[in-house]
């Protein structure tokens, strides 16, 4: 499955290990902000334009012409910052039953490459993730796919100004996807 | 089982005093019979007009358990049949969607048309020459009936079903608020969200044929995040309605359902069209259009008037269910509302949905607690609201006052029970409108 994103051309030259090192840490400290449920905190990694998108798997045909997914198509994850705002919110409540007691999550990040674009204070970055939650006594869902970010560069520090997860999975196995991936 | 006279399955529910046995949520035996009593007989939703617009046109999902193909025929026609070869089983198409001239299956080669008719098969002059019974028109893909209603496409494989309208009963009146209020007519966009629930079908089905009641508690998280501070009923300018065991509870105005979606565009374009949907609707129903509502059609087709979040509950065991979840849209509407509808529905009632989230949870342990043997022998009380007063006379169906209450479920239950008794369709009792069916 090709989840290319046409805006943001990778520009020639390859991203020195300092870089590619930065970024990693960047994605590794993000997951365990998520792991640690420090919603409020994750918000402050992203930038105020963020296009946060997963969208929904459909299998079609290679003939076909339409493609599995496209941005008409339905989504898991279709947020700007408000809607994203508007979750965090509702996790705070106190009222969101289905965190009550928590789930235990885990993200593992994994197959990281940087690529560099036109920007220069912008990265384009793939990653795999394998996302596990368990909850009470032994609910458990997992999920994996592939991400493509673009990371900016805001006042010296890395930020997610966009992400596209495309999970394997075209039925999502699980009874709701309450995490962010 | 099954003799005439003998109501086994009535015994399950009690009208009257607001009883339902926990053994139909959990035993495996009426999840069979269900199967067969239910799904088999009833006209189920198999998908919209314009998911399969032009010829060739087709999308794969599910009448029960049984895997159905719905397509676009050569001839503009629809048609609807078992997605199963019947040389050996196998399923022929193994997409969701898409356009084809025919199915081919993988095994040996057969094909079909896109009307289901068995067009030919790899080394086809063996069963020319030298077979038995072979005849090409007696070997095509299982055909359901169909019937559409404004847009909507629905299936049985009963041939002595009533007509698809009578199946509806009282209901259709209600159901124009969905598919009839604007002339141009509804359309889905964006293709389907699908996610697996450990829960019996029939929790998600009541919840939306009358569960008005778990959403200020349930979902307070959800609206508190949309900066409201839960949803309160009011009961006596909010109903029940239910006819042929399909529900449907609303409140009488207020359109709140529209600002689920947090889209100016949106609430502007309903604001708007408002005059134009008295004019086709009347005011009784431009009154209802919008406001807090969930809605079930009988067995397992779910929507959100308003919203426009319609889904199917697809049945795969007494503990497992799936959502099969669609947006639908007024397709003269533009294009940015299309959008920020297909947005909205998804960020309320979507896995990843903020009220849909706090579902799930509770259909599947309402389901798994009947593992216990004890536990499974107790009744569940569904006595609430069962004093109400009827509703006004210009409500069609069967009308109680309040749309907190029980008395939506128990019609459900009934009808379920009706089909789960019956013999045939001559057996099942018409729960169109009480006081009509009383003269
Ligand atoms: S099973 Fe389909 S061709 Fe044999
Ligand atoms: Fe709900």
């Amino acid at each position: 499955m090709t989840i290319t994103d046409s805006r943001q051309p990778a520009a020639a030259g390859a991203p020195d290990a300092d870089l590619i090192r930065e970024v990693e840490q960047f994605l590794y400290r993000e997951a365990r902000i998520l792991d640690a449920e420090e919603l409020e905190e994750w918000l402050t990694m992203l930038t105020d334009d963020i296009h946060y998108w997963m969208p929904s798997i459909q299998n079609r045909y290679r003939k076909d012409k339409q493609p599995a997914f496209s941005e008409e198509t339905v989504a898991l994850f279709e947020e700007d910052m408000d809607s994203l705002k508007i979750r965090v919110r509702r996790f705070y409540t106190g009222f969101a039953w289905p965190e009550d007691p928590p789930t235990r999550h885990c993200h593992i990040i994994t197959n990281i490459e940087v690529a560099l674009t036109d920007n220069p204070d912008e990265y384009r970055v793939y990653s795999a993730f394998l996302n596990h939650r368990s909850r009470l006594e032994k609910d458990e869902d997992w999920m994996v796919g592939r991400r493509e970010d673009l990371l900016r560069r805001v006042g010296g520090e890395l930020k997610l100004a966009r992400r596209k997860i495309v999970t394997t999975q075209s039925t999502v196995l699980a009874k709701n996807l309450s995490a962010f991936l | 089982m099954g003799e005439a006279g003998r109501k086994k399955y009535a015994d399950y529910i009690d009208v009257e005093e607001g009883w339902v046995d926990r053994r139909i949520f959990w035993d495996q035996e009426i999840y069979d019979r269900e199967l067969e009593q239910v799904f088999a007989r009833s006209w189920l939703f198999v998908g919209h007009e314009s998911q399969i617009a032009k010829p060739g046109d087709f999308l794969t999902t599910y009448m029960g358990q049984d895997a159905v193909i719905l397509s676009r025929r050569k001839d503009g026609g629809i048609g609807v049949f078992l997605n199963s070869c019947p040389h050996r089983g196998n399923r022929v198409c193994f997409a969701d969607a898409g356009n084809t001239r025919q199915f081919v299956c993988n095994y040996h080669g057969w094909s079909f048309g896109n009307g289901g008719e068995l067009l030919g098969m790899h080394e086809e002059y063996v069963y020319r020459e030298a077979s038995k019974n072979f005849d090409k028109q007696k070997l095509g893909l299982v055909q359901a009936r169909v019937g559409t209603y404004k847009g909507l496409i629905f299936a049985t494989f009963d041939p002595d079903a009533p007509e698809l309208l009578d199946y509806m009963g009282d209901f259709a009146w209600y159901l124009d608020m969905l598919v009839d209020a604007d002339e141009g007519g509804t359309e889905v966009i964006g293709g389907a969200v699908r996610n697996v629930l450990n829960c019996n079908w029939k929790f998600p089905a009541e919840n939306f044929h009358g569960d008005a009641y778990h959403v200020g508690w349930n979902h307070l998280a959800g609206s508190m995040a949309f900066g409201g501070s839960g949803f309160k009923a009011d009961q006596n300018s909010s109903f029940q309605m239910n006819s042929n065991g399909h529900g449907w509870e609303t409140a009488m105005g207020g359109g709140a359902m529209i600002t689920a979606h947090n889209s100016g565009p949106v609430l502007e374009y309903v604001l708007e069209n408002l005059p134009n949907i008295e004019k086709r609707l009347g005011k009784e129903r431009a009154e209802i259009y919008g406001a807090i509502s969930s809605v079930t059609m009988f067995p397992n087709f779910s929507f959100l008037p308003g919203l426009n979040a319609i889904r199917v509950w697809q049945p795969k065991g007494p503990a497992k269910t799936e959502i099969w979840a669609w947006v639908l849209v007024n397709k003269n509407a533009p294009d940015t509302v299309k959008q920020d509808m297909r947005r909205g529905v998804m960020r309320t009632f979507s896995p990843g949905g903020m009220l849909e989230m706090d579902d799930g949870e509770n259909w599947e342990n309402a389901t798994l607690s009947n593992a216990g043997v004890v536990t499974r022998r107790q009744k569940l009380y569904y006595g609430m609201n069962l004093n109400a007063p009827e509703g006004p006379d210009y409500l069609p169906g069967n009308v109680r006052m309040g749309q907190i209450g029980d008395n939506n479920q128990l019609a459900m239950y009934q009808r379920w029970a009706d089909l789960m008794d019956a013999p045939g369709w001559g057996d099942v009792p018409d729960r169109r409108q009480a006081k009509k069916a009383a003269e």
